[in-house]
């Protein structure tokens, strides 16, 4: 059957696919709906959600639109779990089809290197990171590569050393291919399901990190972010919870929404596999 | 001059401790364009002398000359440019194949690796490849997994012959085919072997297709070769007690039609 057509039988999935799909319009549409610096005064401070029409969610202590702040983060928090997914998910498939591939020594380097950066709590290594270099989108971004491209890398390696045994790879081998092409060629795109399984995974827990550090106060400082929204809202959480609930809300709203789909599209890629 | 001679082939593995010796001292040699069958039970060496042959696994010791040079010498790009003249077809047609393959990338692969035709021209040869194994040249944009088990071992053989190799290992070529698929995938071999004078070393445990096919024949039977000689010869005699065995293990039917022709 169509996996279209079964991802959107599934409940859930089509639950995460419109958080998503509600989360990349927002993005895209940011620049439209609020052009100008988001970070703008654009009325009184700290009024509270739903009173002016004009500001439906409210302004933050500085008399910073809150829904202009909302739409722009959605913006940093897609580019940053998206780009940080995709560094990690080819960074630790190449990794891990090396290792998987060469086998020997080349083996026992890259995974015990893989060993060091697993050891290191990763939300650790990130802090560290951006501490040291300094807070910008890309640094960021690296800080949260730094600690999530070992999980790919384990999964591609043990999917690599199963593959490598098949007959067509002995084939390619008899008609004299060059073992890189033979490694990244043949192997690595059919390693590649249960590494793309972890996705969801990797983009839910880079925004989060991403978050995090941003309410720590060492985010881009020339992005809004949602992390920074919550920060900001915290010290005046008695008075206006709102400035933190409603990032908060947008953060879960993400998590879940991408968890939810990527959870979908596993399931009925799963399915599909299993019958052929 | 032979095309390939094995001198004190020797493979061990090491399982838990225990050595297994899966190919204990054998040797044997292939004239140019004829065909030497290897038969014997599961677990007697069989493929594992195939995988030697090809330089897929190394040996622990002995010596194999192809073409007049030490085939085991050969190291790297010098290792994969004589690949071209030594190719092989497996057992399984499907598992030999990289699942997201189609018949044309499948067939452009060692007219690529080995430089023998340009891009512009490789879609002729190609076609011209399929058309020299019976299939028809539209079948090149198909999926591997689109196509029948015979369809796709036809496939495997012109993905064997179309770098020009002067051997071709058949390691179980037509072991997981049916019987008429079979038939058709044997006629297509000799074919092949009287007009481009190509050596076989043909793997298998069905004596019966070995006599059909091969001039001689060596039993394996743990490691060792076991008895060799005259294929008709040893079948209708055989001399050893794993020679006896695979005999009488053969189905009669099919002997007996083998005889008749």
């Amino acid at each position: 059957m169509n996996p279209l057509r079964r991802f959107l039988r599934t409940p859930e999935a089509v639950a995460g696919a419109i958080l998503l799909a509600a989360l990349i319009a927002m993005a895209l549409i940011a620049p439209l709906l609020f052009p100008g610096d988001p970070q703008a005064i654009a009325g009184p401070a700290l009024l509270p959600p739903f009173q002016d029409w004009s500001l439906p969610l409210g302004t933050d202590r500085l008399g910073r639109d809150v829904q202009a702040e909302l739409f722009h983060g959605a913006r940093t928090s897609l580019a940053v779990g998206l780009a940080a997914a995709a560094a990690a998910l080819a960074i630790g498939s190449v990794v891990g089809t090396l290792a998987g591939f060469a086998g020997g020594l080349v083996d026992e380097m890259l995974m015990r290197v893989t060993d060091a950066f697993q050891t290191v709590p990763s939300f650790l290594l990130a802090l560290a990171f951006v501490s040291v270099v300094g807070p910008s989108l890309g640094i960021v971004v690296a800080a949260i590569v730094l600690g999530t491209w070992t999980g790919p890398a384990r999964i591609a390696r043990a999917e690599v050393l199963s593959i490598r045994e098949r007959d067509y790879v002995a084939s390619a081998r008899a008609i004299g291919m060059h073992p890189l092409e033979i490694a990244f060629r043949e192997v690595l795109p059919n390693a590649l399901p249960p590494v793309l399984a972890m996705s969801s995974v990797i983009v839910a827990a880079a925004v989060l990190t991403e978050a995090a550090l941003s309410f720590l106060g060492l985010g881009d400082p020339n992005r809004v972010t949602w992390g920074g929204m919550i920060a900001e809202g915290r010290a005046v959480l008695r008075t206006a919870p709102f400035l933190s609930i409603v990032p908060g809300i947008a953060l879960v709203l993400t998590v879940l929404g991408v968890y939810l789909a990527g959870e979908g599209i596993v399931e009925t890629t799963a399915v599909r596999r299993g019958l052929s | 001059m032979s095309l390939l001679t094995v001198s004190n082939l020797t493979k061990r593995y090491r399982r838990g401790g225990k050595v297994v010796t899966a190919v204990d001292d054998v040797s044997f040699h292939i004239e140019p364009g004829e065909t030497l069958a290897l038969a014997g039970p599961s677990g007697s060496g069989k493929s594992t002398i195939a995988g030697l042959v090809l330089r897929l696994i190394e040996p622990d010791a002995g010596r194999i000359e192809f073409e007049g040079d030490d085939f085991l010498a050969l190291r790297g790009a010098k290792l994969r440019a004589r690949r071209a003249r030594l190719q092989m077809v497996f057992q399984d047609p499907l598992a030999a194949f990289n699942p997201r393959a189609t018949v044309a990338r499948v067939l452009d692969d060692p007219l690529r690796i080995h430089g023998i035709a340009s891009r512009a021209e490789r879609p002729r040869r190609i076609a011209a490849l399929l058309e020299r194994v019976g299939l028809a040249a539209d079948l090149a944009p198909r999926a591997i997994h689109e196509i029948s088990g015979g369809q796709r071992q036809r496939v495997a053989i012109a993905r064997a012959i179309a770098t020009g190799p002067s051997l071709i290992v058949l390691d179980e070529a037509v072991s997981a085919l049916d019987v008429s698929v079979r038939g058709q995938i044997l006629d297509l071999l000799l074919d092949l072997q009287s007009q481009e004078r190509i050596a076989y070393l043909f793997i298998s445990h069905d004596l019966g297709v070995v006599r059909a096919l091969a001039r001689r024949v060596i039993l394996l039977d743990a490691g060792r070769i076991a008895e060799s000689g005259d294929a008709r010869a040893v079948i209708d005699a055989p001399q050893s007690a794993i020679g006896r065995a695979l005999v009488a293990a053969a189905p009669r039917l099919k002997r007996t039609t083998q005889d008749a022709s």
